[in-house]
């Protein structure tokens, strides 16, 4: 679906990320957790082909990239329903895009422009917006940093749900060790600066998940790993 | 009108008031400013002796006057807008371009007006084209620069999401650029507004052909010490440059104001 090769990458001379290689099966979530400033935006982009690396290979066979940014980044002069449509194909995909905007609860926003939703629903549209393209990859990075944890835990529930219905690849960028772990079946450890993969931890935990799994001894357990790998690489 | 509305008004009465104060002061404190055969105002007419010297004449060659500067600041703001805007954008298309570019603009920025007037009045004769050349040359930096500012600080997650969209340049530069740069142009349309005026008025000057604009009424008046006509063209004329500034903000307020909240 996704695979990148051996890439690397450097800003003026300071290598950003070296090395690292990473395939993503069909459905699968990958989360790639590291200190901020290890490289995980470069490698997102360079995985969208925003960026050429100076090394490596990128390949995306016949997927359809979606890619969600840090902030919602909506374009503040088109109404919540244009932004919504902004990506879709064509006319007929309007009522999809309705039926995600149903699903987000922005159905009755979608006169509003974008200064005046919440944060929440500022990213909740950025998400709709994303998967009216109907993706087969979805990269997105650190999509609910600038979130509270409320709104942030509302979210995952709503990306599993939208997952489960709609399968997609994603590759994750977060800081957050618990986000990665709820929502992926694998989560992989950068480290500081030259961004390098050092481990990988498979998630072991059933899907669907549910909220109340945050506190199961188990899924501590899987956090536990992935802070320990963290800390083994020098974060 | 409600009591919110009524406070906002209060600080610019008070001004106008201090002003007004001001005038009367300097009317009656200048020495010889009163004829003393009839008691008309030589120098600076008070405000309420301000239309004692009009005549019909003189009301019709103001109201010509008026027109012609009108109609030439207009015409060159609207000059001023496209060439400024089309200039941004090409500026803001690539970074060699830019440093072509940006240097002439400066110098013709940095140009008095006064200086450039009788080199084009030279190269096309008196005529309401050169006088809109004038114009155009003195209002249309800030909206280029504005322009190319405003496609310079688009955020690049948008920029982004038109590649990620298999955008063309022309797609992009509709529906990104130009609307992502209309804040901005606005802000260097209320300046080039103000600038069209002063530049069909200063230029007029120096067209001593042809009917009178502004700028050469008011020299008329001065030189035939005519203080009130005087006085009612210079009003005249800021009157028409609060016109211009108003309404590009009007424009703005219709078109920027509703999705915009820095």
């Amino acid at each position: 679906m996704l695979s990148i090769t051996a890439v690397s990458h450097s800003f003026n001379g300071a290598p950003a990320i070296t090395d690292v290689s990473l395939t993503v099966q069909p459905g699968e979530i990958v989360a790639i957790v590291g200190p901020s400033g290890c490289g995980k935006s470069t490698l997102l982009r360079i995985a969208a082909s925003l960026l050429s690396p100076d090394a490596g290979e990128v390949h995306t066979t016949g997927a359809r990239l979606g890619y969600i940014f840090q902030e919602p980044a909506l374009l503040p002069w088109l109404r919540v329903r244009d932004n919504a449509t902004l990506l879709a194909d064509a006319a007929s995909d309007a009522p999809f895009v309705e039926s995600l905007l149903a699903r987000a609860g922005l159905t009755e926003h979608r006169d509003k422009w974008p200064h005046e939703l919440s944060g929440g629903m500022k990213m909740r549209l950025s998400l709709v917006r994303t998967m009216a393209a109907r993706p087969s990859v979805v990269l997105a990075d650190e999509p609910f940093g600038a979130l509270d944890q409320i709104t942030r835990h509302h979210l995952h529930d709503e990306l599993l749900a939208l997952h489960s219905t709609q399968p997609f690849a994603m590759v994750l960028v977060t800081h957050a060790i618990d986000e990665a772990v709820y929502l992926a079946d694998r989560v992989l450890t950068m480290s500081p600066a030259p961004g390098r993969i050092t481990a990988t931890t498979t998630v072991p935990l059933a899907r669907p998940r549910h909220a109340g799994l945050r506190y199961d001894a188990n899924f501590a357990a899987v956090c536990g790993k992935v802070a320990a790998s963290l800390t083994a690489a020098g974060a | 009108m409600s009591a919110s509305r009524t406070k906002r008004w209060r600080a610019p009465l008070a001004s106008v008031s201090v002003f007004v104060g001001l005038w009367y002061g300097l009317a009656y404190s200048l020495d010889n400013n009163f004829a003393s055969s009839d008691g008309s105002a030589l120098i600076v007419p008070p405000p309420h002796k301000l239309f004692e010297g009009l005549n019909t004449r003189t009301v019709e060659r103001i109201a010509t006057a008026t027109g012609i500067s009108v109609a030439t600041a207009f015409t060159g703001l609207i000059i001023a807008v496209v060439l400024g805007s089309a200039l941004g954008l090409f500026m803001a298309s690539a970074r060699a371009v830019e440093r072509a570019i940006w240097p002439w603009l400066i110098a013709v920025q940095v140009t008095p007006v006064i200086v450039l007037t009788p080199i084009i009045v030279r190269i096309f004769g008196p005529s309401f084209a050169a006088r809109v050349f004038v114009t155009v040359v003195v209002a249309f930096f800030p909206i280029a620069s504005n322009v190319l500012f405003g496609v310079r600080s688009i955020p690049q997650s948008w920029r982004d999401l038109f590649v990620l969209r298999g955008a063309s340049r022309a797609v992009t530069i509709r529906e990104l650029w130009i609307p992502a740069s209309l804040p901005s142009f606005f802000a260097g349309l209320r300046i080039s507004a103000g600038l069209a005026v002063i530049g069909s008025i200063v230029g007029d000057f120096f067209f001593t052909r042809g009917d009178a604009g502004l700028g050469r009424l008011i020299n008329y008046f001065f030189l035939d010490t005519r203080s009130g006509p005087m006085f009612v063209t210079a009003l005249i004329a800021s009157f028409v440059g609060f016109g211009f500034f108003g309404v590009a903000g009007l424009l703005r307020k219709l078109f920027v104001d509703p999705w915009h909240k820095p």
